[in-house]
């Protein structure tokens, strides 16, 4: 991959801020994506992130290319996000008032109709079982592409689909009631 | 016409789609990056002179042994032979006397070689009687 060799190339020439601010882009959001299906809070996932990257910043002159570059990110996002979970102990839920303000600051104005239908879709989200709601999350954030979110959570891409599929039922069947 | 999945679909990706981070994430995290880079400079900073601490008690140490080695040197026995070597020379002296002028002309490079050489060899022998027994006291 074109950003793999490159970020390599400015690590190997003792460039690691480069190669950070290279790798910025093209994984802040997939990793806060990440970060916040495991802790479903904006600020804490924020915080998991920005830890992601000082992590990857210290190990990059380590990093041996083995596997792909997206693989060992995740894979340290993965780790981050399960410690800062542990951490937290009480979980928040996706339809925590502070979450709600974080989906709602995504479209300026919505209307009254659309925060109702949010905070019923959010809850319904919310209800799903903790892989099928990250699968979700990731899939419709990930501009639905199954192969990324199985990379994103180490799963084959079957399992992606079956969970995504489940979810999707159970979704329907829920708001259909 | 759209079906019931693929409005679903849409909600979703409404909801999800725009999920970002705040627009100061990228400066906090750049410069909490210069910060490690500095933490970094000052962390080898702290460690050089960690280092050069431990070299200079570890330096400090073999020296305060060496001290603890002669002091202990320091014997009844030790004492005893050189009041015994003394004694000899003091009682030898007058007859040796005559003589001394010419030999120290004669021998005395000799004597000042075979001299240098015990002062050198004076660290080895007590090592080695530090090594072999056990002394008693003084200091």
């Amino acid at each position: 991959m074109l950003t793999d060799a490159r970020a390599l190339e400015l690590v190997r020439s003792e460039r690691r801020d480069e190669a950070i601010a290279l790798l910025l882009p093209a994984f802040r959001r997939k990793v806060f994506g990440l970060a916040y299906s495991f802790l479903r809070d904006r600020e804490a996932a924020e915080d998991v992130t920005q830890d992601v990257f000082i992590k990857v910043w210290r190990a990059l002159p380590g990093f041996d290319g083995r596997a792909s570059l997206s693989t060992w990110i995740y894979a340290i996002a993965r780790n981050a996000s399960l410690s800062a979970l542990r951490a937290r102990r009480s979980q928040s839920s996706l339809s925590d008032p502070d979450v709600m303000d974080a989906v709602e600051a995504i479209d300026p104005a919505p209307s009254a109709d659309d925060i109702v239908d949010r905070a019923a879709l959010l809850r319904l989200v919310d209800q799903l079982p903790t892989k099928q709601r990250q699968v979700i999350m990731l899939f419709y954030m990930e501009e639905q592409s199954h192969e990324g979110v199985a990379n994103m959570l180490a799963m084959p891409v079957g399992t992606v689909k079956t969970l995504l599929h489940r979810a999707r039922a159970r979704m329907s069947a829920a708001a259909g009631k | 016409m759209s079906t019931p999945d693929s409005e679903l679909d849409k909600h979703l990706r409404a909801l999800f789609s725009g999920l970002d981070t705040g627009a100061d994430f990228d400066a906090r995290l750049m410069a909490r990056l210069r910060a490690e880079s500095q933490i970094g400079a000052t962390e080898r900073a702290m460690l050089a002179r960690q280092q050069e601490r431990v070299r200079y008690r570890r330096a400090l140490s073999e020296l305060q042994n060496w001290r603890r080695s002669m002091l202990r040197l320091l014997t009844l026995d030790t004492l005893g032979i050189a009041l015994l070597l003394v004694v000899a020379v003091v009682t030898a002296w007058p007859r040796l006397s005559r003589d001394v002028m010419g030999i120290s002309r004669q021998y005395g490079p000799y004597i000042v070689t075979l001299l240098s050489v015990l002062i050198a060899a004076v660290p080895l022998l007590g090592m080695w009687a530090e090594q072999t027994r056990r002394p008693i006291r003084l200091l």
